[in-house]
């Protein structure tokens, strides 16, 4: 094919000058469809890592004291297999605690060093089988003045709300995804296609001289890759904005429930990076369609 | 170098463009096309590059039956068909030298092989001095220049003119026939669409005359009708 890189930027730079608004149309789309994305799925994310202690129906859990005898262990476990109450329950001991926390603090190497195994507590994670607050408040009584048992922890009606909305956030951020990025694939399409009615005459003249395809199509590529490029770029730190809104949930005391309610920096780091190649991808695919198409007429 | 076969182009079905025509010209050929408007000069010229396809019937370009040709090699048999049109197609946004070099640099050309082209070019359509102008600058016959300057950089093996004087005024369409025939003196074969009874009287080339589509007249030393 023979494309030189300077006659690439060359092409890139002249069609950016004279194509500005357009070219900031496509930006800001991109870079605004990204952060929806990225802010729509660390949100499930958070959500995830604030709930997952409470999944399938998981009402109330019963932590035992840290160096709770095998028999008073035993009698709880008794109680809960005996009582008509509990639909069904799950036992948690410190190992299994502490693959948890590592999952969630999985990023912070330094965070998980301070923890041990010995240092957190087994449970119980109890499902009754009558859900009504007052029922399971009442569930949740009983087992506290229980020996052995340290505290027992029900899941508030915010938990549930949350809950509730976690159950379906992954399709439907899944769905908003993809219909952000299907917008704004169409948008690029449609700035590369302005931009290239405005250079039908160049590309009259390419196609008439004997130029390929190809290289007609890939400085309109490289365009799109850059304006889902920068778009990316600023979208990365709106995200990490994003991020730091949750710490504020976090921070709040009256939200003592919601703690977990937070994403790993690490995390954010790498959705980050997903969303600027994503953008790249999103620019490059979506204007050499618009060339594809616009070349076949 | 260009042999027709029966050709037939009927556009959307009705309008009956070209109708059973054959023709051959010879390599370093000077021919005029001659004929009404729609009479089918250029769907002839534009068979010739696969601009169209022919509904029926071969065309052969150096040998080659074009219909055979896959799409993806049509850009290189592009390169060897020089094209000139009445309206010159000359990019307003670059200069006389960036309009020639754009030809080269789109095919690939090497920049040391574009460096010694495009002036020597320049210098054979008589527009050294006027190398770094817009188009907008320049007079009807200096742009059509330019634009023959473009279509013959790559010595192509034929040239395609698509009534090239007809914007210009007599005089000036004398000196751009000079310049066409000078490139045909080089050995391209030069096919040539025009309305221009005068040119073609004067030059007293080959004649081909179509009238609705067929061929009605093909004369050698031929005058206008």
């Amino acid at each position: 094919m023979n494309l030189k890189l300077d006659y690439v930027l060359r092409e890139t730079a002249s069609n950016f000058r004279r194509n500005i608004t357009l070219t900031l149309a496509t930006i800001i789309t991109v870079t605004i469809s990204l952060t929806l994305l990225g802010a729509a799925l660390l949100f499930g994310d958070a959500v995830d890592n604030a709930t997952v202690r409470w999944k399938d129906g998981v009402e109330f859990i019963v932590f035992t004291e840290p160096e709770i005898s095998p028999e008073l262990e035993a009698d709880i476990r008794r109680h809960l297999e005996d009582s008509p109450e509990v639909s069904g329950f799950t036992y948690i001991d410190k190992d299994e605690a502490y693959a948890e926390v590592q999952d969630l603090l999985g990023d912070s190497p330094e965070l998980v060093e301070v923890i041990t195994p010995e240092r957190l507590p087994a449970s119980f994670r109890v499902k009754p089988s009558d859900t009504l607050p007052e029922r399971v408040d009442e569930l949740a009584a009983a087992f506290r003045a229980q020996p052995g048992v340290a505290r027992v922890v029900t899941a508030s009606e915010t938990i549930r709300a949350i809950e509730d909305l976690s159950s379906g956030l992954r399709q439907r951020v899944i769905i908003i995804a993809i219909v952000l990025l299907v917008a704004a694939a169409v948008l690029i399409l449609n700035t590369i296609r302005m931009a290239l009615f405005s250079r039908r005459r160049d590309i009259e003249v390419m196609k008439l001289v004997g130029a390929t395809n190809w290289f007609i199509r890939v400085p309109f590529m490289f365009e799109g890759l850059v304006q889902g490029l920068i778009g990316g770029v600023i979208a990365f730190p709106l995200i990490w904005l994003t991020n730091n809104f949750f710490s504020v949930i976090n921070d709040d005391v009256t939200l003592e429930l919601l703690r977990g309610f937070t994403v790993d920096p690490s995390r954010v780091w790498t959705l980050g990076f997903q969303m600027v190649g994503l953008g790249a991808i999103v620019g490059t695919v979506g204007s050499g369609i618009a060339v594809t198409r616009f070349l076949d007429t | 170098m260009i042999r027709m076969e029966n050709v037939t182009k009927v556009y959307k079905g009705e309008v009956l463009a070209l109708q059973n025509a054959s023709c051959e010209v010879q390599r370093g050929e000077f021919v005029f096309l001659v004929g009404p408007s729609g009479s089918g000069k250029s769907t002839f010229m534009r068979l010739l590059n696969k601009e169209e396809k022919p509904d029926r019937g071969r065309v052969f370009v150096a040998g080659r039956d074009i219909g055979k040709l896959p799409s993806w090699k049509v850009p290189f048999l592009r390169r060897n068909i020089g094209c000139v049109f009445q309206d010159f197609k000359l990019l307003p946004n670059k200069t006389v030298v960036q309009n020639v070099a754009f030809a080269l640099e789109v095919i690939g050309s090497p920049r040391s092989v574009i460096k010694s082209k495009v002036p020597a070019i320049l210098e054979l359509v008589g527009l050294s001095k006027k190398m770094h102008n817009y188009p907008d600058e320049l007079s009807g016959g200096e742009q059509q220049r330019v634009s023959i300057a473009r279509a013959f950089v790559n010595r192509p093996l034929i040239l395609l003119a698509d009534e090239p004087t007809g914007n210009l005024d007599p005089n000036t369409s004398l000196g751009i026939m000079t310049l066409l025939d000078r490139i045909n003196r080089t050995g391209t074969t030069v096919v040539m669409a025009t309305h221009d009874r005068s040119i073609v009287d004067k030059m007293r080339r080959r004649v081909v005359e179509l009238d609705r589509g067929q061929i009605v007249r093909d004369q050698s030393r031929g005058v206008y009708e």
